[in-house]
């Protein structure tokens, strides 16, 4: 049977090679939609990794409070998330920290040079809930927050972007022509938040960026914070504490007790949920593109498979008349079918992973990795397109009469 | 009992609207180890007559059994075993599958009955040794004479060992010299190894390799005779 099975495959094999032309056009629907799927899955994975990473080196201990970007229409007067909150939400036990956070992008100057930076303006408590380090100088203090000081902490990179090699800390830059002494710079540590980079960013106290720094901070209330940035001390209280958080904030925002929160809390979870669903999403956008790349791939097989039976229609006859049964006929077509597909399923698979490769060793901003359960299922795709549109073609070539088939001309 | 017997065989081809009676009642049989030429005018129905001979065609009405099976009765499809293991094919067209070396057309048969691949290559070559064309086993088709292929198609059908071979105008395509070359390979088949050979041809000098002769006319059998 496999000596049979063998046979069988040589011929197909001879069969493709015999029009190298047209086989390599046919199987080009299935090269370029297994390449496709293995490169935009390693990029998929490779986000998604990446993303886990972020996620897990950012804590998974830590909160979000903020009001909903699409706010319930029932709530008629909702209020913004304010330092009320931030420090009810401090008075609460199962709280370590929580700090105000207002991000915006300011250019900033230092003599000649000027570039943009992500300004995020907070209190000391930014300093426990994120683990950033720094390298040099010092972070902001208590007092400094209150006295609205002109003090700014710099990540590693905009640190670099603005002095060079020279150090930062004492020096003055501008932020908005507004003067600002770094006294402290940050140790490099990738990205490490959600919208905020620290590296390409800037800490400034939130008292001086709310008075002193009108730009960017359009809230109808003046007070208003972006959000606010939790650290609960216990993981496994978590849930316990977020619901304490919530009823401190429904207290300070007064909201009566028949009535939705105005305001909501977003947990490590809960982006990772986010996460999740990108990735559907993405799975499916993937799982549309390959099958329709498989699709098209799988009808030029079709279509070339059914030219092949009729020029080979005599040779058919002469295999029927030396004793080959319509079940051989058949497996002989479909085999040759399968192998070119997967021909065009090992291409795209080796051009898929070269492409990842080439993805993942120039570009900085999309990570790519292979994704070994990706190079399989797309693989047995291409075989599986080949099963199925090879099969009418096989079929077709297995009911041939004999005499029919041998007298074709 | 005859290895092949057939009784009132009709042959009724329907092109369009016109019927066509390629065969009108045809009744032969035929011993084990003759040597059988067929002869007739173009169109009188011979090559119809060995196509359901060689299940490869079936009769519009009629009887046919061949070595005590009943041809009639069985489906064409179910019938490739009886085609491979009993019956070996020589055409005009020589019909090798091209781009196939010698040996790989000649193991082809025992593909289709499962034989070991070490066991093919060593009757194939035996095959092809019978037919004294050991040297050429590895050449192409298209890289053989008109003789040569048609040697090549003889050792495919011997290499399963089939009693009966049916051979529908071999020499049609062939000049003199390689025709006798054809025809005194069919005689030493005959002679030797008592292979039944059932041969289509419209020249006399071939006949004559024959024992015994039938004649066709419009579908008819019009005579039969057993020579010497
Ligand atoms: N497949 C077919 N369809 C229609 N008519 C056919 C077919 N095969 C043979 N015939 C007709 O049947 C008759 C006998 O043909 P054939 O057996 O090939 O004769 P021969 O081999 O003696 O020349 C001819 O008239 C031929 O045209
Ligand atoms: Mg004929």
């Amino acid at each position: 049977m496999m000596d049979t099975l063998f046979s069988v495959f040589r011929i197909s094999v001879k069969a493709i090679f015999a029009n190298k032309m047209r086989s390599a056009l046919t199987s080009l629907g299935i090269v370029i939609g297994v390449a496709a799927v293995i490169t935009m899955l390693a990029v998929g994975s490779g986000t998604q990794q990446e993303m886990t990473e972020r996620f897990s080196r950012f804590g998974t201990n830590v909160l979000f409070l903020r009001q909903p970007w699409d706010l319930d229409e029932s709530i008629s007067s909702p209020k913004e998330v304010t330092m009320d909150d931030v420090r009810a939400i401090r008075r609460l036990s199962g709280v370590e920290a929580a700090a105000p956070y207002i991000s915006s992008g300011f250019t900033v100057q230092y003599g000649y040079t000027s570039t943009s930076v992500d300004v995020l303006a907070t209190d000391t408590d930014i300093f426990k809930t994120y683990d950033w380090e720094l390298d040099s100088g010092r972070e902001f203090t208590e007092k400094e927050v209150s006295d609205y000081a002109q003090v700014a902490v710099l990540g590693a990179t905009a640190a670099q972007t603005i002095f060079n090699d020279v150090d930062a800390v004492g020096k003055t830059v501008i932020f908005e022509d507004i003067p600002f002494q770094v006294i402290g710079v940050m140790k490099k540590n990738g990205q490490g938040g959600f919208g905020f980079d620290m590296d390409e960013g800037a800490l400034i106290p939130y008292t001086t960026g709310k008075v002193k720094m009108n730009a960017g901070w359009s809230k109808s209330d003046r007070r208003a914070l972006d959000r606010v940035i939790i650290r609960v001390k216990d993981f496994n209280q978590i849930e316990e504490t977020k619901e304490a958080i919530a009823n401190a904030v429904r207290n300070t925002h007064k909201i009566h007790p028949l009535k939705p929160d105005d305001f909501q809390i977003d947990d490590f979870a809960s982006f990772v949920e986010e996460a999740k669903s990108a990735g559907k999403t993405m799975g499916i956008l993937l799982g549309v593109i390959g099958a329709v790349s498989l699709l098209v791939g799988g009808i030029g097989v079709m279509n070339i498979m059914l030219v092949s039976v009729t020029e080979r229609t005599r040779e058919i006859g002469i295999r029927m008349a030396i004793g080959a049964t319509s079940a051989d006929i058949r497996l002989q077509f479909l085999v040759e079918a399968v192998t070119l597909s997967c021909i065009g399923g090992l291409i795209g698979v080796a051009l898929g992973i070269a492409a990842t490769l080439i993805v993942a060793a120039n570009s900085t901003t999309i990570p790519a990795t292979l994704n070994i359960t990706a190079i399989f299922v797309s693989f047995g795709f291409s075989a599986a397109t080949g099963i199925f549109f090879g099969y009418y073609p096989a079929y077709k070539a297995s009911k041939l009469t004999p005499i029919d088939a041998l007298r074709y001309e | 009992m005859s290895l092949i017997e057939t009784t009132n065989l009709y042959k009724t081809y329907v092109v369009g609207d016109v019927e066509v009676h390629a065969l009108q009642g045809v009744s032969v049989s035929i011993e084990r180890g003759e040597f059988v030429a067929v002869m007739g005018p173009s169109g009188s129905g011979k090559s119809t007559f060995m196509n359901i001979l060689g299940c490869l065609d079936k009769p519009t009405k009629g009887k046919y059994i061949l070595d005590g099976i009943d041809v009639t009765a069985t489906d064409l499809s179910k019938l490739a075993g009886v085609r491979n293991r009993k019956i070996g094919f020589v055409f005009q067209g020589f019909n090798l599958i091209s781009r196939t070396t010698a040996v790989e057309n000649v193991e082809l048969p025992m593909v289709y009955n499962h034989t070991p691949s070490h066991l093919r290559r060593e009757k194939a070559l035996a095959a092809l040794k019978a037919v004294g064309l050991e040297k050429r086993a590895f050449h192409m088709p298209n890289q053989l004479s008109g003789g040569q292929q048609q040697r090549v198609a003889i050792a495919r059908s011997l290499v399963c060992d089939a009693p009966i071979i049916f051979a529908d105008e071999p020499t049609g395509n062939l000049d003199t010299k390689m025709s006798i070359e054809v025809m005194d390979l069919f005689t030493k088949l005959n002679k030797e190894m008592g292979k039944t050979i059932i041969l289509i041809t419209h020249e006399p000098d071939i006949a004559e390799y024959a024992g015994r002769l039938i004649t066709f006319r419009d579908g008819q059998k019009v005579s039969d005779e057993v020579k010497k």
